[in-house]
């Protein structure tokens, strides 16, 4: 499956659109990470639970996206986005979208 | 030839194509004005527009899903939701009176401990229920072991 943010892929031809695809997610880091998030908050630089939270909502949302894809027949995205929106505080949702495509054989 | 008894009508057809938003201008308003007297029809409607919904996400069941299911199926599992809801709504409703009470007569009637103690308990069968959610789904969480 290629999936790229791109509108075409080099040395592909698309033969067929398939649609519209997306997978989304919305994951919370538990108790004792947002505490100690608070507190790294207060001193400064990396928190590394809120990046491990969003990486999990990326990767979690990609998947669904490309099983979408998959189950619709197709054998790669085009145009890949992310969007993202505060549904509740602590929670990260993720977004995934994209437009299926079938590329013509080699 | 006989029009089958599963063969659909005409309304029916144009409720179909209307749901897929293949009707022109004109088609469209004259069968809006047709749905608007028709409640079979907007049922119609309403029913292919949720499969289409349904065909829009059609990948697969992950196994956390599966696991959700077999969860949600579970006498224990629904008790404690409805169990957990009912005695943080009812120790509020409870709180709340026991307040108004007190604002009115200057004293604070019994209910207030009582609701406390209510909402404080439905809460912790709440949040055991999330906690027992968590620890069963966790090992079919693939994305617990991502850093960046």
């Amino acid at each position: 499956m290629i999936v790229v943010t791109t509108d075409h892929v080099p040395g592909r031809e698309i033969a067929d659109t398939i649609g519209f695809v997306r997978g989304n997610t919305v994951r919370a880091a538990h108790a004792g990470e947002d505490l100690s998030a608070y507190f790294k908050n207060m001193v400064g630089g990396e928190i590394e639970e809120y990046t491990k939270l969003l990486a999990e909502s990326r990767e979690q949302a990609l998947d669904r996206m490309i099983a979408e894809a998959r189950a619709r027949g197709a054998d790669g995205i085009v145009g890949l986005r992310f969007a993202t929106c505060e549904i509740a505080g602590g929670c990260a949702e993720i977004l995934a979208y994209g437009t299926a495509v079938r590329f013509t054989a080699r | 030839m006989t029009r089958g008894a599963s063969e659909p009508t005409r309304e029916e057809l144009l409720a179909m194509a209307y749901a897929d938003g293949e009707l022109s201008g004109t088609e469209r308003e004259e069968f809006e004005r047709v749905l608007e007297r028709r409640a079979d029809l907007r049922e119609l409607v309403a029913r292919e527009l949720r499969l289409d919904v349904l065909a829009r996400a059609s990948a697969g069941p992950e196994p956390m899903d599966l696991e959700w299911r077999a969860m949600d199926a579970e006498p224990l599992h629904r008790a404690t939701l409805g169990v957990g809801l009912t005695l943080v709504l009812a120790g509020l409703a409870l709180g709340a009176f026991g307040l108004l009470y007190f604002l009115w007569a200057s004293a604070l009637p019994r209910a207030v401990p009582i609701g406390v103690t209510a909402a404080m308990a439905g809460a912790t069968v709440l949040g055991a229920r999330a906690l027992r959610a968590r620890l069963r789904t966790q090992a079919l969480d693939p994305y617990t072991e991502i850093r960046r």
